[in-house]
């Protein structure tokens, strides 16, 4: 079936997470995307694992495969003025561009947005960096970690007090600033007839985070008040129980926060007598008396599954939960039911299980259908679109150019 | 300039609320969608009695942090209790490209607000649907709060110090995200309607959405069958050290400091002064480093406690260190990096006060949006019933009588 962004072309100068899982965005609803790397070592993911037995493998990397299914992938050195007129080539082919080089690093190979728009007006070129393309910072290096941690995220809202605030345990940021990039990328596309033409979307993932996330709920209340909170490690500080605490096999997520709730919860814990005391009758007040609250409480999550505590809330209308860990996530029949995981076959790595579409288009069904490229793989087909010959793609081969 | 912005031409019918859907209409309002939140007084939507409120008046068009999540939607009231609202709310999805809501399965339905009923007024509409986790499937019906929803991915267990408990993350990060992913959603669709004629119901499950995060776990899972726990700020695949957040001088001042190559390595040795330790076999390579990393961390830790922590994000960077400072809410206001990128903006609202929320977060060179606050209840309603649905002034009186309009 078509999928919904068929006829798109996108070439890809993507690194790491952020630039690789946008495009990805795209080739798993049905963009054409070639992914352009460096023809010697090629995208950095390769060697950042996870690899079967932990066994490094440049074909092997399960981060590089589930961050570039459905890709057709070229090497390419662009650095080189050969190489910078092939990709000028598959740019004026292209409606998109997205890359996430070091800021100013495309320029000085003279592949900058005047020029690349010159070669195609038509050209969305998406540029992802931690911090963005201007401003004081956007020449430092960075990585994830960097970025997440200067949006106030952590600070406010992650880790206890006294201690170091916390990443999530995955690239957030990354990830938050590549769907960020998709979703403008592709409106600008979509829009191009309007917009008049093709334009540059600078998008800092440091940026999209700080504000959107961050700024939503915290700059207004900062700007007029000259107040701010910061993390408690806990939960809510406005509410309670809204924390996690521990269970016989696992953690729950205990929120009890209307009174429907609250009375909910009472009743699957068998109405304990502090459960009617006044000092737990309101969730502001509950959350006044939480350090006497959380110990009682955690006295029976401690004797009971997760599992159990989260059917039988669920079922008092409660809106608790069991902390999955990631195999019970994977493995639940919810998303078995919903056939979230797709399986895919690599020469490499053999039969590899993978989380499929973010969200379902009937019509057009998305997710990763093809596993990601060999280094190289596609160079024959692509060149030869391009009307390159055999010899001239040896030539070019020769030179370290491809 | 005054060029188009991309989306001009298409509107919206937003049923979303609290903070997912809202942003939904947001990001493709700032696009330049024309994009109208469906409310009403008879529930007022509980973003909208957050506090703090302008001037400190506690009122449902002054909770600031809405104005801030809100902007780019327009406001109409429609009681959709009452089965007139539900006619007049699928009468305006008839003139609408898109319908978003992120209530769970059913409620549409329940309002005669279903894909089947307004595909009737609309043939080609696109209808995200965004519940906690899908339109189907033995989870259907969940209950959860934006905060919690992670809690359904493996994201939430992999969020801590490193060989603890599951540190909660004390707000919806899932919200936004789901926001943004959902506008994407939006225009995947829109992209096949103007190519097929089509348009679609997607259906958009919030936990499969945030799970993509957790793609980098998943896969040592599912290659490894390694179940990973909390990493605190370490490597989320332990392919660098040191990886982490130090403590500088000051109380809760810190930065983050990532290494991942040799010359990195190298300038941060460098910008230490080359002390002795750093010199030693336990971190002659990435592979040392990373098996070495607890003694790693306290050495760094021991040397950035006497900074502070811009100068030292400076002075590292200097020296081609990936270091940058941890910001709190304050300095994101005053830092120079986001004044200079213009990420916060004082707007004035119609309603008399000024209010500092985020602009255009997204740098666009030639569709740059104009954010105005987020609307007050009911700011469109003459636009909408009388010019768009073309209500008579006299029934359209009447209905804001009888509080259908409401």
């Amino acid at each position: 079936m078509d999928g919904a962004l068929g006829g798109l072309r996108v070439i890809e100068l993507g690194q790491a997470v952020s630039g690789p899982y946008c495009a990805k965005l795209f080739a798993d609803y049905g963009a054409d995307v070639i992914k352009v790397e460096p023809p010697k070592d090629g995208d950095v993911a390769r060697r950042w694992g996870p690899f079967p037995h932990d066994e490094p493998h440049s074909e092997k990397s399960g981060l590089f495969f589930f961050l570039n299914t459905n890709k057709r992938g070229v090497t390419l050195d662009v650095t080189t003025g050969r190489g910078r007129d092939v990709l000028l080539q598959l740019v004026r082919q292209a409606d998109v561009l997205i890359e996430n080089e070091p800021p100013g690093r495309l320029q000085r190979f003279g592949l900058d947005f005047p020029v690349l728009s010159r070669a195609n007006p038509n050209l969305v070129m998406i540029s992802i960096s931690p911090y963005g393309q201007t401003g004081p910072y956007s020449e430092w290096m960075g990585y994830d970690l960097n970025a997440f941690h200067l949006t106030g995220a952590s600070s406010r809202y992650c880790g206890r007090p006294a201690e170091a605030p916390l990443e999530l345990g995955t690239f957030a940021a990354d990830f938050f600033g590549a769907t960020t990039a998709a979703a403008w990328g592709l409106a600008a596309v979509y829009g191009r007839q309007n917009a008049g033409g093709g334009q540059h979307l600078d998008v800092s993932c440091a940026e999209a985070i700080a504000a959107l996330f961050v700024g939503s709920q915290n700059i207004g209340a900062y700007a007029q008040d000259g107040k701010f909170d910061r993390r408690t490690g806990v939960g809510m500080s406005l509410g309670a129980p809204a924390t996690i605490l521990p269970c016989k096999d696992g953690h729950a997520w205990i929120l009890a926060l209307e009174a429907a709730q609250w009375n909910g919860l009472a009743r699957v814990m068998g109405n304990p007598e502090w459960m009617q005391m006044e000092m737990f009758q309101e969730m502001l007040v509950r959350a006044q008396n939480a350090d006497a609250m959380y110990p009682l409480i955690e006295q029976w999550t401690t004797e009971h599954s997760k599992w159990e505590i989260m059917d039988r809330c669920q079922a008092e209308g409660c809106p608790i939960t069991a902390v999955f860990t990631v195999a019970e996530a994977a493995e639940h029949p919810h998303l078995q039911a919903r056939e979230y995981l797709v399986e895919l076959e690599h020469p490499a790595l053999g039969r590899v299980r993978d989380l499929g579409a973010p969200f379902k288009l009937p019509a057009s069904p998305g997710g990763p259908s093809r596993p990601a490229p060999l280094l190289g793989q596609h160079n024959a087909e692509v060149y030869g679109t391009l009307g390159m010959s055999a010899d001239d793609r040896a030539r070019l081969r020769q030179d370290r150019v491809i | 300039m005054a060029k188009a912005l991309p989306l001009t031409g298409i509107r919206v019918a937003n049923f979303g609320w609290v903070w997912a859907g809202p942003v939904v209409g947001q990001t493709l309002g700032f696009l330049g969608a024309e994009v109208y939140k469906i409310e009403s007084r008879a529930r007022i939507d509980l973003t909208r009695m957050l506090p703090p409120f302008a001037g400190g008046v506690r009122d449902p068009d002054r909770s600031l942090s809405n104005h801030a999540g809100w902007a780019g939607n327009g406001s109409v009231t429609l009681n959709l209790k009452k089965s007139e609202a539900q006619e007049l709310a699928r009468q305006l999805v008839g003139k609408c490209d898109v319908v978003i809501e992120n209530f769970g399965p059913g409620a549409m339905a329940a309002m005669g607000l279903d894909y089947d009923a307004l595909r009737a007024r609309k043939p080609d509409l696109v209808m995200l649907s965004m519940p906690a986790a899908g339109l189907y499937g033995p989870l259907k019906n969940v209950r959860t709060y934006g905060l919690s929803l992670s809690s359904l991915t493996g994201l939430d267990s992999l969020t801590g110090y490193a060989g603890g408990p599951p540190v909660p993350f004390e707000n919806a990060f899932a919200d936004p995200f789901n926001g943004v992913m959902g506008a994407f959603a939006v225009l995947a669709a829109l992209s096949y309607r103007d190519r097929t004629g089509k348009g679609q119901h997607i259906d958009y499950s919030q936990q499969e959405a945030v799970m993509q995060m957790v793609g980098p776990a998943f896969m040592d899972y599912t290659i490894n069958g390694r179940v990973a726990g909390p990493k605190g700020n370490r490597h989320p695949l332990d392919a660098a050290a040191p990886h982490g957040v130090f403590p500088c001088a000051g109380q809760d001042r810190w930065i983050s400091i990532a290494v991942t190559t040799e010359q990195e390595w190298n300038g941060l040795r460098a910008a230490m002064g080359d002390p002795l330790w750093a010199a030693a076999a336990d971190f002659a390579s990435v592979a040392q480093r990373v098996q070495n990393i607890d003694a790693l961390h306290q050495r760094l830790a021991a040397w950035t406690r006497t900074f502070d922590d811009y100068e030292l994000a400076h002075r590292l960077q200097r020296h081609g260190v990936a270091a940058a400072p941890v910001l709190n809410v304050a300095d994101l206001l005053r830092d120079p990096h986001y004044r200079a990128r213009g990420t916060f903006i004082e707007v004035q609202h119609p309603l008399g006060f000024h209010e500092t929320i985020y602009g255009a977060y997204v740098k666009t060179s030639r569709t740059e949006p104009d954010v105005q606050p987020g609307p007050a209840m009911g700011r469109d309603n003459d636009v909408v019933f009388k010019r768009l649905l073309g209500m008579a002034e006299d029934r359209y009186r009447q209905l804001i009588e009888a509080q259908v309009i409401y």
